[in-house]
């Protein structure tokens, strides 16, 4: 009888799982599919063909924005992490004046919706002379207060003990955040970095406004024009569009999901 | 080794006195304790030592280098941590180095001072380990060997044993004791526990709400406490207090409190009319009797009903209930009270203690 619990729990996961999935799996076989045949729902296309990364390839420069996209997001997500856990560090860590000012500041950015600050700032990048260019992608994005938050909520719970014996064995303030804290801050620093990169990935209504050149466009901006504009003509090519998109996040995903669920996990258990 | 000087130390938090003019010169190799109940500022003098807190005035002094403004990392002084603040991704050798290497001793140098403090420690089995795979025990050294290693002018130990069970800190107690006699190195230690205060320090400076209350060795401490803070502090368990008048009667000064008398030997009656003292005695300091029935008690006795009696093996506490008095005697009786029992604690009265009301002791001869 355990058994045979056993299997019905087992089948009824993987039902649920294939619900998850199986649009996933949809979408990446119909990219292979000919014209012809996405319309159905299989999931092994008949005639596999590279035909619709051919004619997206050779409609708009995706190529190009793929780079972009990765440049931006990286660059986004490495000064997240790090301009972010030096803020983060001075705030948990260092009295000076104005400390619990900045703390409420920060939080108080929080409470503003980006809608009402996209004029200003679109404003301001104008003035700036940014149109057009890398700077106006990424300089906007660079400290992130949520981020600094999460990270300075995490540095608390570090012992002032450690940060002491740093100290008398001599380290500077920066080598014990770099040598210390993010050794023990992988898990809240891999979050970070995360919704970091996936939320500068997805972006696509800020790349839309201060960027008009093809050259400079992220991949969802283009693939968006592209998608808009009639560009796609065919379904199958904008679900390989689609894929283009999706794939590195996937990638980065992996890569980080270890310690993605062990912080989800260690943060139900400190409360 | 150079000796360690509190000039006039002060410490503020706000508005909040942590520490008030601390004056002291710890001895060149010396075992110190500073021991207190908690906010008696006992830490915050350490910190203020390691360089982790600013004094508010007063200079500190490493042999005849004013170390007052110095950064923690220029002061030459080692601490060991409660908690032992050991680095969670480094293993016990990495621990051990860093801060050598920090320092940029030379490489045979560091690999010369670990070797000689695991093996000094036992450590040698536990090089690769991570703090998380050793017992408090071993951790308690590895904090000591990381303190070691820096070959530093004093050492500092805030509540070191305080995260161990009993057995392994008495045990820690004997080896860190051990230790600093073989290295002799001027050692500032704070502790909490009387015990280790009594059992480790060369000296011991008892503190209170940020003031020193008695600095001396633990014998005299424990012998002739200054004040009434000290006499509760030192000696386990806690010395008996009876609240009473000095009397002059007879050619004699008594003290007499509700149901019981006692004469003082020692004390001046001259011009004594009557004063309000307290008497202190320690529960070692009391002898039992059983009473004859229908007897009225001794002058130097208190008559009073056993309420409980814990049985250690060796010796017993008795908590006895005498009019409003409550009671703790320490006896070595083979055969004892039953609760409910009426019977007599003899005070010895050259062992007795008096306080003024403001605390203060006032000398007797015994």
């Amino acid at each position: 009888m355990r058994r045979a619990g056993r299997v019905a729990l087992y089948l009824a996961l993987a039902l649920a799982a294939l619900t998850f999935i199986y649009p996933f799996l949809w979408m990446a076989s119909s990219t292979l599919k000919p014209p012809g045949e996405v319309g159905t729902l299989a999931l092994i296309p008949d005639h596999a063909t590279f035909q619709n990364y051919r004619i997206m390839w050779g409609r708009a420069p995706f190529g190009r924005a793929l780079l972009n996209s990765v440049f931006v997001a990286t660059s986004v997500t490495v000064a997240v992490l790090i301009l972010g856990s030096i803020t983060a560090y001075a705030m948990a860590r260092l009295t000076f004046p104005g400390r619990h000012a900045l703390n409420l500041a920060t939080t108080a950015v929080l409470l503003v919706p980006g809608q009402l600050t996209l004029i200003p700032l679109y404003t301001l990048v104008v003035q700036l002379g940014w149109i057009d260019s890398y700077s106006a992608l990424i300089i906007p994005y660079l400290f992130n207060a949520t981020a600094i938050l999460m990270l300075r909520q995490f540095f608390l719970q570090i012992p002032q003990s450690l940060v002491d014996s740093a100290r008398m064995d001599g380290m500077s303030e920066l080598r014990i955040l770099f040598s210390i804290f993010w050794p023990l801050a992988r898990p809240p620093l891999a979050i970070v970095a995360i919704f970091t990169f996936m939320g500068s990935w997805n972006e696509v209504l800020w790349p839309l406004l201060v960027v008009r050149d093809q050259r400079i466009m992220t991949l969802p901006q283009l693939l968006t024009v592209f998608a808009l504009g009639g560009g796609a003509g065919t379904l199958g090519v904008s679900l390989a569009a689609a894929m283009v998109l999706v794939v590195p996040v996937v990638i980065a995903y992996m890569f980080l999901q270890r310690f993605f669920i062990e912080s989800m996990a260690g943060a139900g258990v400190k409360g | 080794m150079p000796s360690v000087t509190f000039d006039h130390v002060t410490k503020r938090f706000n508005d909040v006195t942590i520490v008030e003019d601390f004056n002291l010169q710890v001895a060149d190799g010396e075992l110190l304790v500073l021991v207190g109940g908690s906010g008696s500022g006992k830490s915050t003098i350490l910190r203020l030592v390691a360089g982790l807190e600013a004094v508010t005035s007063g200079t500190i002094r490493l042999g005849d280098t004013d170390i007052t403004e110095r950064a923690p990392r220029d002061r030459d002084v080692a601490m060991v941590f409660q908690d032992y603040a050991l680095y969670p991704h480094l293993s016990v050798r990495e621990n051990l180095s860093l801060g050598l290497r920090i320092r940029r001793v030379p490489k045979e140098e560091v690999s010369r001072r670990v070797a000689w403090a695991v093996d000094m420690l036992g450590l040698t089995e536990l090089l690769d380990r991570k703090p998380k795979q050793l017992s408090g025990g071993q951790r308690q050294r590895v904090a000591m060997g990381r303190a070691m290693v820096r070959e530093p002018s004093a050492f500092l130990f805030d509540e070191p044993l305080s995260n161990l069970d009993a057995g392994l800190r008495a045990q820690m107690r004997m080896e860190i004791g051990a230790l600093q006699r073989r290295l002799h190195t001027t050692t500032i230690y704070v502790t909490h526990d009387q015990v280790e205060a009594m059992t480790l320090g060369d000296r011991i400076v008892v503190l209170s709400s940020g003031r020193v209350q008695q600095i001396g060795k633990p014998i005299d401490l424990y012998r002739a406490p200054a004040n009434r803070f000290v006499a509760g502090f030192i000696g386990s368990p806690p010395m008996n207090f009876i609240e009473g008048a000095l009397e002059h009667a007879d050619e004699m000064t008594w003290f007499v409190s509700d149901g019981m008398r006692i004469a003082l030997a020692g004390v001046s009656a001259a011009g004594l009319t009557r004063r309000e003292v307290t008497l202190g005695i320690r529960p070692d300091d009391l002898r039992m009797t059983f009473p004859s029935s229908g007897t009225a008690v001794e002058d130097g006795s208190i008559r009073g009903r056993v309420e409980l009696v814990e049985r250690l093996g060796g010796s017993s506490h008795m908590h006895v209930h005498a009019g409003s008095l409550h009671i703790l005697a320490v006896v070595t009786a083979l055969e004892l009270p039953a609760v409910d029992d009426v019977i007599d604690l003899l005070i010895l009265p050259q062992r007795v203690h008096v306080f003024a009301p403001d605390g203060q002791a006032i000398a007797i001869q015994g």
